[in-house]
């Protein structure tokens, strides 16, 4: 497969698992999607943020 | 004699019960059908909403680790780690038997995308472990009916 943009593989998998855990987590169709776009948010939001504080870092 | 008063409390509200298992099944079967087909607890016991999800988000992140190149690890007592993943992609149930039987699996290294493979798979485990403990809480009764 060629599916190699580390971003778009990175919200992929924040998007499969913001779904299995929003319907996990809630029961009516609106409180699911509004958790999910929670996880969704969290999961990407802290890789960027932690990415850039990777970026200084000298590793 | 003197008639007993009659008390004049108002009636107590009775206390909330518990939602009610769901027609008693087998916690053991609950668990060998959400481990071997993950959803397959929450089909059994009702909730088929949930469960259709489950039965397309996890096999789907399953099918997409070992695209992506991921590895189903050995059972590496040497290696905890690696004896953890292993453990975390069993969890996954029926999809990582037919992966070893189909003989896919073996993981790229070299690859790009090896370290996603592996997260979606590892997580494809963990996951369904999840459910199955979601699915014992509905079987038990502790989750009401939406």
């Amino acid at each position: 497969m060629n599916l190699t943009s580390h971003l778009l593989l990175m919200a992929l998998f924040a998007g499969c698992v913001a779904v299995v855990g929003a319907v996990l987590l809630k029961d009516t169709l609106r409180q699911q999607a509004r958790s999910a776009a929670e996880i969704f948010g969290s999961l990407v939001g802290a890789a960027l943020v932690l990415g850039w504080i990777l970026y200084f870092l000298p590793i | 004699m003197a008639a007993r008063p009659t008390s004049k409390r108002p009636a107590r509200p009775a206390a909330p019960s518990p939602a009610a298992p769901s027609a008693a099944k087998p916690l053991a079967l609950v668990y060998l059908l959400g481990w071997l087909i993950p959803g397959g607890g929450h089909l059994w016991l009702g909730r088929t909403t949930k469960g259709f999800v489950f039965l397309v988000m996890l096999p789907l992140m399953f099918v997409t680790g070992l695209a992506l190149d991921g590895r189903l690890f050995p059972f590496s007592l040497g290696d905890p780690l690696v004896a953890l993943a292993a453990v975390a992609n069993v969890g996954a149930g029926l999809p990582y038997f037919i992966a070893q039987a189909l003989g896919v699996g073996a993981g790229r290294a070299l690859s790009v995308t090896y370290e996603y493979g592996n997260a979606f798979l590892i997580t494809a485990g963990l996951l369904n472990a999840l459910v199955i403990i979601d699915a014992h809480d509905i079987a038990l009764g502790r989750k009401e009916q939406p």
